[in-house]
């Protein structure tokens, strides 16, 4: 019944779940030996002697001789500690902590503006589809969101590239900005913007009209690529729940009250059927974050997903193991959301 | 003789994968005003189907292709019958789906507040999101935004020496129309109903009454919520700026939140416990036979013509089977509302209906008053339905030989003659129609041809 | 008797009915068996097509910049000069083999964990459960990445990634499809008749909780090529010469501004079976769903 006491279990409930993610993690990075944890978390820039002093450090420090659940405690306490290692690939070296402050802001600012369109463009036609159930634009929703539902989501990206970018050449294909809008720019040095990172802020906190909103234009195309590859899920899916809901018998009762279709649809029909939506938020930002891997790479836009492709062609598994947890703690994070919201929404939850 | 409802030779037919399922073969049905009329029958025999065409909730797979249903002389499914002229043989869903929207929108103003419907299953029939409050508040607030208005406004202007004084009248027996004619004099329209409301609660003592009649006066309003209920009031509806998308939603709430506080008083009426708690609650927090009540609630909140009530007590355990029953034999005392009841238990109708109307195969076979029916019952399949019937002083019970017919292939003539033990040659042949047997008494049966000879 | 068989052959016929009533569904049917077809011909007799080196790409060096589609090149060819049709009837064989790889793998390890999780109960079920959940709490896509680059770069480490990032679902389901049959009154009436507890799991609950599952994992291969493919695009094949849909699009990713096509046609080769796979998919519900079928 009590909000606060379902959020505190919950909360309870998360522990064990963190505790099987790092362990996954952890495992991982052992499962081909020691050698692993030594990259991860040797500096690129060490050299010689200094390297092999490092080392023995290192052995010391993670007690890399001892028992693997040993090693798993001073491993999580160096995590705890925000100590997550090294990577070293082509577009960024040094801590991991520092390459995800630098890069995660950015997959943060897509992966919101992508889930506002989903959200916007999802239910509305969702519950369009269903409600002109059968209707001309009810087929060629139905077809369109299937066969985006079937593609890849690359394919997805080429095929916006080439009608957009390349045919109307109405939308930038490549970057966060345009790079003679920023040249010479005090708060944007070596292609990284400050204070935030986040191109877009960073400009409107310096009073830069022109750089924010060509950046924002930048953002355009990889955000409505990651929210056309998730949007048809959840048009069908509020589709089919809609339908189901305007079934009930409650549906009946409304209308039996001289109700409009309006209210009928858009408050009785649609506060129901996006309850089985919310439980499935959870996949949806999954689909998101793996999303947003595939969409910062064709896109050149340098996010938490660039920089993890940029990790595997070039075989550095610090990045590679960062990034895994690091999208990991973002998706349970997410869901607790989730859950929260859910049990806020539907009353019948807080039992 | 007035009649509220009228419906004549209304015939319906089901397009399934399956087949054509002709669910009613053309009913006639009078009801009279402030009657309480059953209809019995067998499940399949289209109860539940008639219950639907007169409120018109009609799946897209039906089709009307005869009858009419007349309220207060105004026939309601003229939409359905013009539809089914055009595709009788191979209806479109497409188009039916369009058929049913457009009798939607045309029905908005008879649903709810002249004819409602209380349904089978109380446990899925409220829905689960919305409040108790909102859920009645809503009904209310379509149909009658005026009277939620000037009940709003009337608190917002009495004096505390109004409330003293009407309660004084109160005290001395006053009336509904002295009470009427004292809230008039003070131009305080709206606060007649709220007094007698409250003074007619049986589940509070006088103290508690009183000072809730002395607390009536509210705090005063603000602008914009006084605007909102000065312009439902002249307008009688919520139109103008108060459509504005954002603005209605507001000009809504103010409705809502009055539609809770008379919410609370027509859940005293019904006899629910704890009304003002009962309305801040979702449905899954009651049992089912308080949900039924809330129910009947949302379908008497506009005072309409007609309730239909479907099978309203049938997935209720005894006890409160009972309760509802009373329920429903105390509004009918005080409501001047006709109502139809569908049931297939008969013993449930003999209790609180007026006459009764015996449903075979989508026709009504037999309609009399309920101490015909029981005593006197004419159509054969009226007398086996009704010595199917367990009685507590024991006896064999007689079951109904044969099965419902399959409503796809319906039998010639009288639907009811594969079954029959006495059958005729012109049974097979032809169907007979419903005639007078004696006032009161109408049946349709080749036995009774020629006793009274007149139709109806 | 005879009106039960009746009755249930009318069944049989309605659910033939509602599904060749779906025309979609049927045409969803040949596209999956052209594709079959395509890749049993190229894993026995690929000269049928005219196609030698099934398993690797063949470059052109001399012309190595992507031509569009002429005769010689239906489909026009992709860097480093290479033909796409022929790429992609290779590529199939590659995708769908390792794709049914996954989903077996995957599924089996899968429905026997859920399967013994739902019938043993308890602590185990638990461990079980616990264990999918962590699972799912890293987005798949990227789990599948990291395991599979721990495990090593290759199409077949690939798809053993998947199927370790996949199995869960499978566990999942079977489990509660399990749980479900055995509240069924038959297996109840069954109990209280005597009957082995082995002999109804085997007898009574796992013939009716697994074809469900078995038609929700053969569904789910469309998805798994999609994401196999996209493994493949973001870079995880370290071989430049294996024919795969999605490292064949990625190929002519450069290229996109002036050859439109070496991108297209391998990504629309993945879409229409994905497509196919899901318009089947949506059929055969249908036949199974008895809501749907009225």
């Amino acid at each position: 019944m009590n909000l606060w006491a379902y959020t505190i279990r919950r909360l309870l409930l998360l522990i064990p779940t963190l505790l099987g993610l790092t362990l996954i993690v952890f495992i991982l990075s052992h499962v081909s030996g020691n050698n692993v944890i030594l990259a991860e978390y040797l500096s690129p820039k060490l050299t010689g002697a200094a390297r092999a002093i490092a080392t023995q450090a290192l052995i010391a420090r993670f007690h890399l001789n001892q028992p693997i659940y040993v090693q798993y405690f001073y491993w999580l306490n160096a995590i705890l500690h925000g100590n997550w290692g090294y990577t070293n690939t082509a577009i960024y070296s040094g801590p991991v902590t520092t390459a995800i402050a630098l890069f995660l802001p950015n997959t943060l600012m897509l992966s919101v503006v992508a889930a506002i369109l989903i959200w916007i463009i999802g239910v509305r036609f969702g519950v369009y589809s269903a409600v002109n159930r059968d209707s001309v634009s009810d087929h060629a929703l139905r077809v369109g969101s299937f066969t985006l539902y079937a593609m890849p989501i690359y394919l997805i990206g080429v095929a916006l590239i080439i009608v957009l970018g390349v045919y109307l050449k109405v939308l930038p294909i490549s970057g966060v900005v345009s790079p003679t809008m920023v040249s010479g720019l005090s708060w944007y040095v070596n292609g990284i913007s400050y204070p935030t990172h986040i191109i877009i802020i960073d400009a409107m906190l310096h009073g830069a009209w022109g750089v924010a909103l060509n950046a924002a234009i930048h953002l355009l195309l990889p955000a409505i690529t990651l929210a056309l590859a998730i949007v048809a899920g959840l048009i069908r899916i509020l589709r089919s729940s809609m339908l189901e809901v305007l079934d009930q018998d409650y549906i009946r009762l409304a209308r039996s009250k001289g109700l409009s279709e309006r209210i009928v649809y858009n408050l009785h029909a649609r506060k129901n059927a996006l309850l089985p939506v919310i439980t499935l938020f959870g996949l949806t930002v999954a689909g998101l974050l793996g999303g947003a891997v595939v969409v910062e790479t064709i896109f050149n836009y340098p996010g938490i997903g660039y920089w993890t492709t940029q990790a595997l062609l070039d075989s550095d598994v610090g990045g590679i193991m960062a990034a895994t947890l690091l999208f990991g703690l973002i998706l349970v994070v997410a869901n607790l959301l989730v859950d929260l919201i859910y049990a806020f929404v539907d009353p019948r939850i807080r039992y | 003789m007035e009649y509220t409802l009228n419906v004549s030779n209304l015939k319906e037919q089901f397009y399934t994968r399956r087949g054509i399922y002709k669910a009613l073969n053309g009913v006639d049905i009078l009801l009279r005003k402030g009657e309480i009329l059953g209809i019995a029958g067998e499940s399949g025999c289209g109860k539940t189907t008639l219950g639907l065409t007169i409120i018109g909730l009609l799946p897209r797979n039906a089709v009307v292709t005869d009858g009419e249903i007349l309220l207060d002389g105004k026939d309601l499914i003229a939409t359905l019958r013009e539809f089914a002229s055009k595709e009788a043989n191979n209806p479109n869903l497409r188009h039916s789906e369009n058929i049913m929207k457009k009798l939607n929108k045309q029905l908005i103003n008879v649903r709810g507040s002249r004819i409602s419907m209380v349904f089978q299953d109380p446990m899925t029939s409220l829905n689960p999101v919305l409040r108790i409050g909102y859920q009645i508040a809503e009904t209310l607030m379509v149909h009658q935004p005026e009277v939620l208005a000037k009940r709003r406004l009337a608190r917002s202007k009495v004096k505390d020496d109004d409330l003293r004084e009407a309660l004084k009248l109160l005290e001395n027996g006053a009336d509904e129309q002295s009470i009427k004619a004292f809230a008039e004099t003070r131009q305080l329209e709206g606060i007649e109903e709220q007094l007698l409301n409250i003074w007619r609660r049986n589940d509070l003592g006088i103290a508690r009454k009183e000072k809730m009649i002395l607390s009536l006066r509210s705090e005063r309003l603000g602008g914009f919520d006084m605007a909102v209920l000065q312009r439902v009031v002249s307008q009688g509806r919520i139109d103008g700026w108060m459509r504005i998308p954002g603005l209605n939603r507001m000009s809504k709430a103010v409705l809502i939140k009055e539609g809770n506080t008379k919410a609370v008083e027509l859940l005293s009426s019904l006899e629910i416990p704890n009304p003002e708690e009962v309305v801040k609650m979702y449905p899954h927090e009651l049992s089912g036979g308080m949900r039924q009540r809330i129910i009947i609630a949302i379908a008497l909140a506009n005072n309409p013509e007609l309730v239909i009530m479907d099978e309203p007590t049938s997935a209720l355990d005894v006890t409160v089977q009972a309760q509802i029953l009373d329920l429903l034999k105390h509004l009918k005392q005080r409501f001047n509302t006709s109502f139809i009841l569908i049931s297939h238990d008969l013993s449930v109708l003999a209790e609180v209906c007026d006459r009764i109307g015996i449903m075979y195969a989508g026709r009504i076979v037999e309609v009399a008053t309920v101490d015909a029916i029981f005593n006197k019952p004419l159509h054969p399949y009226t007398t086996m339905l009704i010595s199917a019937v367990p009685t507590i002083k024991g006896g064999e019970i007689q079951g109904i030989g044969g099965a419902v017919p399959d409503m796809r292939f319906p039998p010639s003539g009288c639907m009811f003659h594969p079954r029959c033990p006495y059958v005729m040659d012109k049974c097979r042949e032809n169907n007979p129609q419903m005639k007078y047997v004696e006032d009161e008494h109408l049946v349709a049966c080749y036995l009774y041809e020629g006793q009274k000879g007149e139709q109806n | 008797m005879n009106e039960e068989r009746a009755k249930r052959w009318d069944n049989t016929k309605l659910s033939i009915r509602v599904f060749l009533a779906n025309r979609t569904a049927l045409v969803g049917l040949i596209i999956v068996l052209i594709y079959v077809a395509d890749a049993l011909i190229m894993q026995f007799d690929p000269g049928l097509l005219g196609i030698t080196q099934v398993n690797t790409l063949v470059p052109n060096f001399t012309n190595p910049v992507p031509l569009p589609p002429s005769w010689a090149h239906p489909f026009g060819t992709t860097f480093p000069g290479v033909d796409l049709y022929t790429s992609i009837l290779k590529a199939i064989r590659i995708d769908l083999f390792y794709s049914i790889l996954v989903v077996a793998v995957g599924a089996v390890a899968g429905a026997v964990i859920g399967v013994v999780s739902a019938t043993v109960g308890g602590l185990l079920d638990e461990t079980v459960m616990r264990i999918t959940d962590i699972f799912f709490s890293i987005p798949y896509l990227i789990l599948a990445l990291a395991i599979g680059f721990i495990l090593g770069r290759s199409l077949m480490y690939m798809s053993l990634a998947l199927a370790l990032v996949w199995w869960p679902l499978y566990a999942r389901y079977t489990r509660s499809q399990t749980l479900s049959t055995k509240e069924f009154t038959y297996v109840e009436a069954a109990k209280a008749s005597g009957v082995s507890r082995t002999r109804i799991m085997f007898r009574h609950i796992l013939p009716n909780a697994l074809p469900p599952v078995f038609i929700q994992i053969s569904l789910d291969l469309g998805s798994i090529m999609v994401i196999f493919s996209t493994l493949a695009f973001i870079g995880f094949i370290a071989n430049a010469k294996v024919p795969e849909l999605g490292y064949l699009t990625s190929l002519g990713l450069n290229y996109v501004q002036t050859a439109p096509w070496a991108v297209i046609f391998p990504g629309v080769a993945i879409t229409v079976f994905a497509l196919a796979v899901n318009l089947l998919g949506d059929g055969l519900r249908d036949v199974i769903d008895p809501r749907r079928r009225s």
